[in-house]
């Protein structure tokens, strides 16, 4: 019953930064419909699905930072405190693995971040079949994915640069990470990133244990 | 666990430099590819090539001619600066010239590589084909093609049962099989007249759908035995010779005659629909078909009879036969990019570089970090798969493992 | 197996530094051990490398028989572990951290947490961030305490506090391991606050081991003597009793482990002349001073 302790102190920490994010992306999302039901009701159904299926338009655009943004916001909330004043060894100490008490953490900011895409996303999706068919939503999901998926690898190398001991290794970190995360981000057109997305899936979950490496060299004193 | 991560992270680090460093490379060291603009002369029967950049105009032979020289060359092509200069003759090969004619045979057809290899779209409006206005209208629903067709209407987002159930009886009653393999059509209000779409069905089987004051007409189009179309590309010319441009599956171009639905085959070759960009100029008296890959350019004259006139080709070196190219070789074991200029999709496009150079220094570098764990007198046993990575993935693997070091790991 | 900590050879450097090398020393049961030595000399290194938190060079350092690089959990929650300045999750309240702590470790002993919590007078909801540094000690002590661990590391358990905290920390901190024969191992940079603490005290310098011994026997054994020389420039450095001496012009103060009698012989026999020679009584700290020096 021990991760349900690590879950209680994780959640103290994120609780404010999680909620917070995800009622600012339900907000986001709601003025994005907004905008899309009175464009509904001044240009014409058929005009903006004209313009989605053959001009370009990704009236979803305005999501692409949103997961990349919350990914950055949960790794700063978890992993930050524990930077100051080293507490990390406070976790480390706890009488379980010190991997174990990471993954459990990580594991928690991860599920976390995706309830708050399911929230955020789901209710897109749901509000976008009230105008959209099945194909123009899936399309639309299609090219969000990546983002999504952008979300949670800024997460996982926020933890590994956050975790990381050495200032140098942070900015080299920093670095890989930031140009990493471009290629969830090649302007393309709508649904482009669907022969991609498994491949960036892999990525994002190869990198989940990324944070193990930086604590890894925390724990045998580098500085 | 923790080693486990770090070859990940190196991993993860490969691939990030196997996007960027290539990029920065070919930004800072690529050269403009200059294209010449190449087409058929009606008058001298030869290719006139412009080469932009070097600002010359010549035909193959290789004689040389003044801007205005070669554009009386083209009559067909440019037209009202002859017009305006007054240089317009009044027949060529016999056949007098009249405007109108001029302007009505006049055609241009442009199809990229990544036009074909893109992601299709989820709907298509179906245009009213006879609706007595001088203009089209957009319509109020857009249709999808999975077990049946379906319309489905834009202001509520519901499907048009009646409608639906109307043409997907037509439909079915022609024999088509769901769902579409392919649609093809202009789906733009902004064409002369409505043809509807051409539609490769489930058994590669051709239609042409059209909405005729809210019925549907459909027409089943002899297809030869064997012959399956891969992209079909709607063109709306004035002289409504023909429907459509069609690429089959063996890169064979067609096309579709208007009212008879004859499918002609063109006596074209070396157009590969996956990395060819096509271009096709139609006039008078012939059409010019420019096909243009990375390393060749190749232009055809086809008289209207669909024969060929004559062909010219011209190659270029490869960027990797060039010397930018061969550095690169060297230097870097393979590119990835995420996007690629014959394809809209964006996947990881993994090219390894040709030749054997960059084994070469790939194992320079090994023997430099080898060197240098040497000197930091470390046990080599805890660093041979790090050695191997640098022999495999050269520059790449060696800033990865630097940025993730192996330390601490014996 | 009588010793709870032991360290056997340990080296470290950071980079070409040297911090210390085949450092030796144990930790037996129920003993309070102060790790004494001036600014670093490897305190805080020895401390982390007894928590797992670095790699020491080579050596190694084994607590309950385990090397401390791979602790397991059960022998984790055998050891309470306080960080320097009091480190604890700031985020949490008094009511917060006890519940989360509680569930780690199947001994829990809620009570001395909330003894020392009562004395603190602060609503059990105030976040810990908010609290002064020396309430913040009693927290972080109360959980240590309640843990009910074997062994107990300190790490400069005296930063921050002031003396009322300190007193209140030290004298809770030493009834308690007496009373339940615990295992302390504690460093601190007041070593007044040691006197009162510890039973042995491990001095380190540079060098290496300084002195390792019960805090009696070694305050009954070193010794400083006061004189004055006649000649100034009469020179005993080389004198092998000499631990440590201090000349101010003719003023001596010498530090060893010799008696009177030894060192006046020394005086004696090499024709040095000295007066006002007395014998100063030490506190733990002057003894420290005197063994290390000031410098």
């Amino acid at each position: 019953m021990m991760w349900k302790l690590v879950v209680y102190k994780e959640w103290l920490k994120i609780r404010w930064f999680l909620v917070g994010y995800t009622l600012l992306g339900i907000l986001g999302v709601g003025y994005l419909l907004l905008t899309v039901k009175h464009d509904f009701a001044f240009s014409g159904g058929k005009n903006i699905w004209n313009s989605i299926l053959f001009l370009g338009n990704q009236f979803f655009s305005p999501l692409k930072y949103v997961s990349l943004a919350g990914g950055l916001i949960i790794a700063i909330a978890q992993y930050f405190p524990e930077t100051v004043n080293k507490r990390i060894k406070l976790s480390f100490h706890l009488p379980l693995g010190e991997n174990k008490v990471l993954l459990m953490m990580h594991t928690f900011g991860a599920v976390s971040l995706l309830l708050s895409f399911v929230i955020i996303f789901g209710l897109f999706s749901g509000f976008c079949l009230i105008y959209f068919p099945v194909q123009m939503v899936i399309y639309s999901l299609i090219t969000i994915l990546p983002w999504v998926l952008a979300g949670f690898s800024a997460y996982f190398l926020g933890a590994l640069i956050i975790l990381e001991p050495h200032w140098m290794f942070r900015f080299y970190y920093s670095l890989v990470g930031g140009f990493f995360l471009t290629i969830f981000f090649v302007p393309a057109v709508t649904s482009a990133y669907s022969p991609a997305n498994s491949g960036l899936f892999v990525l994002t979950a190869i990198l989940s244990i990324a944070l193990l490496f930086s604590a890894y060299r925390f724990r045998k004193g580098e500085m | 666990m923790e080693k486990v991560s770090r070859y990940l992270l190196v991993f993860i680090a490969i691939l990030t430099l196997a996007i960027i460093l290539p990029r920065l490379y070919w930004m800072a060291f690529e050269k403009p590819v200059r294209k010449p603009f190449i087409l058929y002369s009606c008058i001298n029967d030869d290719f006139m090539i412009h080469r932009i950049s070097e600002k010359t105009w010549e035909d193959t032979k290789g004689q040389q001619y003044t801007r205005e020289e070669y554009e009386q060359k083209l009559p067909m092509m440019f037209l009202k600066q002859l017009l305006a200069s007054g240089t317009m003759p009044d027949s060529v090969n016999g056949v007098k010239l009249d405007m109108r004619d001029i302007a009505r045979e006049k055609s241009f057809f442009r199809l990229k590589a990544n036009e074909i290899d893109a992601p299709a779209p989820a709907l298509y409006p179906l245009f009213e084909s006879q609706s007595g206005r001088a203009m089209l209208d957009l319509p109020d629903d857009f249709f999808r093609i999975t077990w049946r067709i379906e319309f489905i209407d834009a202001a509520t987002n519901m499907v048009l049962e009646e409608k639906s159930q109307l043409f997907s009886a037509t439909l079915f009653q022609y024999g088509f099989s769901f769902p579409a393999k392919t649609i093809s059509g202009l789906a733009t209000p902004r064409k002369s007249v409505d043809e509807g779409y051409l539609i490769v069905d489930a058994k590669d089987q051709l239609f042409h759908l059209k909405m005729i004051k809210g019925k549907p007409y459909v027409k089943t189009i002899n297809v030869p035995e064997g012959l399956k179309f891969k992209y079909i590309s709607c063109v709306d010319f004035k002289n409504k010779d023909f429907y459509a441009y069609l690429f089959s599956d063996k890169n064979e171009i067609y096309i579709l005659t208007q009212g008879d639905y004859e499918l002609i085959k063109w006596p074209v070759e070396g157009f590969d629909r996956s990395n060819s960009d096509l271009k096709i100029y139609g006039d008078l008296f012939n059409f010019t078909v420019v096909i243009e890959s990375e390393n060749q350019f190749k232009v055809i004259a086809l008289d209207l009879d669909y024969q060929v006139v004559d062909t010219y080709t011209e190659t270029r070196k490869l960027k990797e036969e060039q010397t930018e190219g061969k550095i690169f070789a060297s230097l870097f074991p393979a590119q990835v990019s995420m996007t690629s200029d014959s394809s809209k999709f964006i996947r990881f496009y993994v090219s390894i570089s040709k030749g054997l150079n960059w084994i070469i220094f790939n194992l320079l570098l090994m023997a430099f970090h080898f060197t240098l764990l040497f000197k930091r007198k470390v046990k080599l046993k805890n660093h041979l798969a790090d050695l191997g990575i640098v022999a495999v993935s050269g520059i790449f693997g060696l800033i990865a493992i630097w940025i993730f070091p192996n330390k601490f790991f014996d | 197996m009588n010793n709870v900590i032991e360290c056997k050879n340990l080296t470290h450097y950071y980079g070409k530094k040297k911090v210390f090398e085949n450092l030796n020393f144990q930790v037996s049961k129920g003993s309070i051990l102060g790790l004494l030595g001036k600014n670093g000399t490897g305190k805080t290194t020895t401390i982390n490398i007894l928590n797992g938190f670095l790699q020491p060079r080579s050596g190694e350092c084994l607590i309950f028989g385990e090397n401390t690089q791979h602790l397991s959990p059960q022998t984790k929650s055998r050891i309470g572990f306080l960080i320097e300045g009091h480190i604890q999750y700031s985020f949490m309240n008094i009511r917060q951290i006890e519940r989360f702590y509680s569930g780690f470790y199947p001994n829990w002993k809620p009570a001395p947490f909330w003894e020392l919590m009562s004395k603190l007078d602060v609503p059990h909801t105030q976040k810990i961030s908010t609290m002064s540094c020396g309430q913040r000690s009693q927290v972080a002590l109360g959980l240590i305490l309640a843990q009910d661990p074997d062994l107990l590391i300190l790490d400069d358990f005296s930063m921050g506090l002031d003396p009322g905290y300190r007193r209140l920390f030290i004298d809770y901190l030493r009834e308690y391991a007496k009373a339940e024969n615990k295992t302390v191992f504690t460093t601190s940079h007041i070593v007044q606050d040691m006197e009162r603490l510890i039973d042995d005290l491990l001095i380190i310098d540079c060098k290496g081991v300084l002195a390792q011994t019960s805090v009696t026997q070694f305050m009954d054994s070193f010794n400083r003597f006061d004189f004055e020389l006649e000649n100034d420039k009469a020179d005993m450095k080389n004198a092998s009793f000499v631990v440590n001496l201090d000349k101010m012009k003719n003023k001596v103060e010498l530090y060893t482990y010799s008696s009177e009698s030894i060192v006046k012989k020394y005086l004696d026999d090499n024709n040095i002349k000295a007066s006002n020679f007395a014998q100063v009584k030490m506190v733990l700290e002057d003894a420290f001073i005197g063994l290390t020096g000031k410098y």
